[in-house]
């Protein structure tokens, strides 16, 4: 590999960053980052990955301290610089992209001046250079209309845009290292692999060495030519890519789970349901359009898209938690849209939610056992304080937790622990269907597991029915039967798990299949050709385009497209997909299994 | 944009100064106060005590004297409300629009140059204590805290007259704003330092700088604390901050990281000055007597006790109508500053 005779650009000896009390949050850490190399940087959270990733640049974030070692870049070892000149290192020969780059932009300095200023520092040029550059450097990382943009605010940006305009100020003064600190957490998977794609090619066109600390195994897998290993402040292991993933059973998907045999009657239905946020110059924001959908119990449907497409807002007008505007929803064979506020409070028993982040979602000041208990208080006023309390007991063992986290507050437990006891509160009254809101997102990849291993056991022994949102389609395609795509607030395909996964029609289906980064490293994204992708990010819900929402990022437009909306039609095989050209990919299937 | 934003904001000030007018032509009416036998004494007899009552109008019935207080009744000698009158004062006789004119420029003197002075110190050695923590900045910005927050402006007045004036005597004593034997300029603004430059007399400008030294030391020097401590907060915040982080790591200079920290710290601070705008005009109530400038604060003082009710009337509203203005200006300074603000 090109790794083996490639030159080091940087070596860090015995590194090592302390608490304030002494304890080493980096212990003595070495490693080797070399020209055209990208090394993943991984690990549980907590380990010291981030503050490796900083002291990499001779920084440590308060309170942290550096405490030892060496970082040598180019033969100079920056901690020992003096100030000044550990300065002018920073940005000119290694460069650092973050994990919140809307909060690492100056939110009151336009872009563009952020990006030249840093430019200026390390080459000298003008003020009208810097500003040619900036434009410039925008313009490579696929910032359309890059003049305009250079001129807006940090606030006024994506996140997708945000990590862009990161990437063009590590890239402007063209740094032979990079360190990226968890880049695309908080990304949607089109937008990381735009993103990934780019810096992938930035590091082998230009031989940058990249330190890519990422928790993803399919970032590790599809991206990093080496990965290290970090546990508490250690780097455990160095190996090469394959030798990582060597061992592990690469379940590109886990099994796909089979419909539940009874076709009972649905637990809730859904028919034309929309949700327009109104704004105050009488334009409205889309949130859901026209949404048909329903659910059986004992099935997990999954609902995907990109951010801003309309998952959460369709989630909470099926609990009626906000107001649709326009449909119907029936829950339990009863009318949500008619029901009194009391009905409405006593059926809220059967429909219940999980939110994203557990932190959220409890009172941070009551134990979790109370917690717990305050469904049944306020629906099951027919139990006493034994059966309330033995109940909660029941609903802890359930979720296969001990007993004695009753007695523990929220901040006491990590996140994959509280977001099993806030499944065990959703499930307290006995609910026949829950929304679960994105539950693993926050979540670190082996909590993800435990948590959808979770979901599929109390499915197969409660019945009860799942609305999945998420934009993870390795837990959807892990736990759903029926899979719901949607894009900006319209649903543009669904069917069963299988087909979606492994036969989507619908352009953009195909375009978040073939973002999703599968955790096998022989089967490299970078290694094929990527004919099924979308360009940029989702449109404004507020101007909807005038023919098919997806003709502006679409491969398969045709001037048809952009101008004529799309309607829901079902195809063969059980599936409705909302694009006139679906069907044509089934004829270039047929020839290719012909084949 | 920011235009619609000023017109509907004054609108809304017109409203809002209209419901305090009514309120406290009401409320001041509620006190269990005899205006009459203030003005009359307690041996008048009934003969004179019914004239003077008569005479400030408090015979006739309430909704009478409102009308008139808003100028839609009465005799028509004096400008109401809706004629931008505020009524004659019952001590003076004189319109109270006239007296409040002639004071107000008193007090926005010493409160501008108080809060010049404030700031000007206040935000660099905030700022320094934030950049050095533990320094000789921060360090006296401690101590000075403990001494300065905990009194309030007339035990600060009372010691530097003594170490000043008395002591020192390099400031002059609590006599007003010019040594009484000089003869002043025309008031033209009613300002003295400015009057004195439109007079062209730099002597005089001096001079009243000299006789305004004390006064805006302790009012500043109240006014510092909080400032400062604000500025050191905010300050520290920023440099904590992702994106100050940030801009080390991208190799910006010392000098531009501090001055981006500073940048977007002093934004959020612009709300908390027109908090301490409202807090500076108590405190000038109480400099204004301690040094006999003769400022507006004394006039409401003044007029309280002798139960002056439209002179009252009269300070509320414009105080008020000040205080409105103020936060509308830090309002639109804030938009300009922070791009984040919409108006």
């Amino acid at each position: 590999m090109l790794a083996e005779t490639a030159s080091t650009v940087l070596a860090a000896r015995g590194l090592t960053v302390a608490s304030p009390g002494g304890r080493a949050v980096v212990d003595g850490a070495d490693l080797d980052l070399r020209s055209g190399e990208i090394v993943g940087l991984t690990g549980p959270s907590g380990a010291g990955k981030s503050t490796l990733a900083f002291a990499l640049l001779g920084l440590a974030r308060a309170p942290f301290s550096l405490a030892g070692g060496q970082v040598l870049i180019g033969g100079r070892d920056l901690l020992s610089l003096p100030e000044e000149a550990a300065r002018a290192v920073r940005g000119r020969d290694i460069g650092l992209i973050v994990q919140n780059p809307r909060a690492a932009l100056h939110p009151m300095l336009d872009v563009g001046r952020q990006i030249g200023r840093i430019w200026r520092t390390h080459t000298g040029g003008d003020a009208r250079a810097a500003r040619d550059r900036a434009v410039e450097m925008l313009r490579l990382v696929g910032i359309n209309d890059p003049d305009r943009r250079a001129a807006a605010f940090a606030h006024e940006l994506s996140g997708g845009m945000a990590q862009r305009v990161l990437i063009a100020a590590a890239l402007a003064a063209d740094p032979a290292i990079l360190v990226a600190d968890e880049p695309t957490s908080g990304l949607d998977v089109t937008v990381q692999a735009q993103f990934l794609d780019m810096m992938w090619r930035a590091a082998k066109d230009r031989g940058t060495a990249m330190l890519l600390v990422t928790q993803e195994p399919g970032v590790l897998a599809n991206y990093c030519d080496r990965v290290l290993t970090m546990e508490a402040g250690r780097i455990v292991a160095d190996r090469p890519t394959r030798a990582h993933f060597a061992g592990r059973a690469v379940t590109a998907r886990a099994t796909i789970r089979s419909l539940p045999e009874a076709a009972a009657a649905p637990v809730v239905t859904a028919v034309s349901l929309s949700k327009r946020f109104p704004l105050r110059d009488g334009k409205a924001v889309h949130a859901v359009d026209d949404l048909t959908l329903s659910i059986r119990p004992g099935e997990a449907v999954g609902l995907v898209g990109e951010s801003g497409s309309g998952k959460t807002t369709a989630g909470r007008c099926l609990l009626r938690l906000i107001e649709p505007t326009a449909g119907r929803v029936t829950l339990a064979g009863r009318d949500l849209s008619t029901l009194s506020a009391g009905d409405l409070r006593r059926l809220r028993a059967k429909a219940q939610i999980v939110r994203q982040d557990p932190f959220d979602s409890f009172d941070p000041r009551w134990r979790l056992g109370r917690s717990l208990r305050e469904p049944l208080d306020v629906h099951r006023p027919d139990m006493d304080a034994v059966a309330k309390a033995a109940r909660v007991a029941e609903l802890i063992r359930l979720v296969g937790c001990e007993p004695a986290v009753a007695e523990a507050r929220p901040r006491d437990l990590a996140a994959g622990m509280l977001q099993r006891l806030a499944i065990a509160r959703a499930l307290a009254t006995e609910p026949a269907f829950i929304v679960l809101d994105e539950p693993t997102s926050v979540l670190t990849p082996d909590a993800r597991r435990e948590i959808v291993a979770l979901l599929r056991r109390l499915q197969d022994e409660l019945g009860v029915a799942y609305l999945f949102i998420s934009h993870d389609l390795t837990t959807v395609a892990a736990l759903c039967h029926r899979v719901v795509v949607m894009y900006l607030g319209q649903i543009v395909e669904e069917g069963t798990t299988a087909a979606i996964f492994d036969d989507p029609r619908h352009p953009y289906t195909r375009a978040l299949i073939a973002a999703h980064l599968d955790e096998d490293p022989a089967n490299r994204r970078v290694d094929r050709p990527q004919p099924d992708r979308v360009e940029g990010e989702i449109p404004s819900p507020i101007d909807l385009p005038t023919g098919c929402y997806l003709a502006s990022r679409c491969p398969m437009a045709l001037d048809r497209c952009g101008t004529e909306r799309q309607a829901l039609a079902p195809l063969a095989g059980d599936r409705t997909v909302r694009c006139w050209r679906a069907a044509e990919l089934d004829t270039d299937n047929e020839v290719r299994h012909a084949l | 944009m920011i235009g619609r934003f000023v017109v509907r904001r004054i609108g809304v000030a017109i409203v809002q100064l209209a419901v305090l007018a009514v309120a406290v032509f009401f409320l001041i009416r509620l006190l269990p106060a005899d205006p009459v036998a203030r003005f009359v004494g307690l041996n008048a007899t009934p003969e004179a005590y019914a004239a003077a009552k008569a005479n400030l109008g408090l015979d006739r019935p309430l909704t009478e004297q409102f009308a008139a207080f808003l100028g839609l009744a009465g005799d028509g000698r004096v400008p109401g409300l809706l004629q931008g009158g505020l009524g004659v004062s019952w001590v003076s006789g004189a319109p109270v629009a006239a007296e409040v004119a002639a004071y107000l420029p008193v007090t926005l003197e010493l409160i501008g140059l108080a809060f010049l002075v404030a700031i000007l110190v206040g935000v660099p050695v905030g700022a320094w204590g934030a950049l050095k923590p533990g320094g000789a900045a921060d360090k006296g910005t401690l101590v000075y805290g403990l001494f300065a927050g905990s009194q309030p402006e007339f035990t600060w007045g009372i010691v530097f007259i003594f170490v000043f004036f008395v002591g020192l005597g390099i400031a002059p004593g609590p006599l007003g704003r010019l040594s009484p034997l000089t003869e002043p300029p025309d008031a033209i603004t009613g300002a003295m330092t400015v009057d004195a430059l439109l007079a062209g007399r730099p002597d005089l400008f001096l001079e009243a700088l000299h006789y305004l030294m004390l006064p805006v030391l302790t009012l500043a020097f109240v006014l510092s604390g909080p400032i400062i401590k604000m500025v050191r907060e905010n300050t520290g915040a920023a440099l904590l901050s992702e994106h100050v982080l940030y801009a080390r790591a991208a190799g910006l200079p010392a000098r531009v990281v501090a001055r981006d920290a500073l940048r977007a710290a002093f934004a959020p601070s612009m709300t908390l000055i027109g908090v301490l705008f409202g807090f500076m005009l108590g405190g000038a109530v109480l400099v204004e007597s301690m040094f006999s400038l003769g400022g507006l604060g004394q006039y409401a003082i003044r007029s309280i006790l002798a139960f002056d009710y439209p002179a009252i009337q009269g300070v509320v509203l414009v105080i008020s109508a000040i205080s409105l203005a103020v936060y509308l200006i830090l309002d639109v300074a804030h938009a300009m500053l922070d791009p984040r603000v919409t108006l």
